[in-house]
């Protein structure tokens, strides 16, 4: 059993469309939100894996470094669609 | 990669697939941010496979952060005036972007490089982070803050209007 770049992509690419799929489906915009994580996940693991397989010379750190930034960039957008929302009803 | 390294990839696939699917389908709050965190376990265990350490701790305070922010009970709910055939136009556009990336992967050349790699690397991630690609880390930075000081511009001024 072994990984390549393909499988990776692979994964990543359905990461991305399931949240796409997350964002379109839920009719509350709120938990709409929740597809931004998916998507943010899905390409920074394409970052990762481009970097674990393919990146030649070094640094090697190219596709981490992206990621951590990604996840970063999720986090806050997500707070600030939250913060948009308001308070209100719990559902 | 090693058995072990794919046998953990593919299982964190497998997580963070189904959690986000499960994110799509569960009714409430508490339900989809348990969703969240199970589909962002499966992501931090995407980078440990994939040797990238460092991204995948930082990935685990993101998406625990996450997971708390859309599990709170106390946002409001925005109902989107979209109809069921637009939100099945989306999923169905989505299935759609799936088919192109995965052609897109499958078809693709890509080159094959030898990874020396495996240990965390904190020094070499921060040395590349604020000196290599630095404007990227301060755009980043950026956005963190208008993002934070717009969330709480916008709780308090509903706050003060009630």
């Amino acid at each position: 059993m072994s990984v390549g770049l393909v499988a990776v992509l692979f994964v990543a690419a359905a990461l991305v469309a399931v949240g796409a799929f997350v964002a379109s489906w839920k009719r509350d915009l709120s938990a709409a939100l929740a597809g931004l994580p998916l998507m943010f996940g899905g390409a920074g693991v394409a970052f990762a894996g481009a970097a674990r397989f393919s990146a030649a010379g070094d640094p090697k750190i190219f596709g981490q470094g992206v990621a951590a930034l990604l996840a970063v960039a999720v986090l806050a957008l997500v707070a600030l669609g939250v913060g948009i929302a308001g308070r209100g009803t719990s559902r | 990669m090693d058995s072990l390294h794919a046998i953990g990839f593919y299982v964190s696939a497998a997580v963070s697939l189904g959690g986000g699917l499960l994110v799509a389908f569960l009714p409430t709050r508490a339900l989809r941010g348990l969703a969240v965190a199970i589909s962002g376990l499966g992501i931090v265990g995407l980078y440990a496979s994939l040797s990238a350490d460092f991204a995948g701790l930082v990935a685990l305070v993101c998406y625990a952060g996450c997971t708390l922010l859309l599990a709170a009970p106390q946002y409001r709910v925005m109902d989107a005036p979209v109809g069921m055939l637009w939100r099945q136009a989306g999923a169905i556009a989505a299935a759609g972007l799936f088919a192109v990336l995965a052609y897109a992967a499958f078809r693709g050349g890509f080159a094959h490089a030898t990874f020396k790699g495996g240990e965390i690397g904190s020094a070499a991630i921060g040395s590349f982070l604020f000196a290599h690609d630095a404007l990227a880390a301060e755009a980043v930075g950026a956005l963190v803050l208008v993002a934070l000081v717009g969330a709480t511009a916008s709780w308090r001024v509903r706050e003060r209007g009630r």
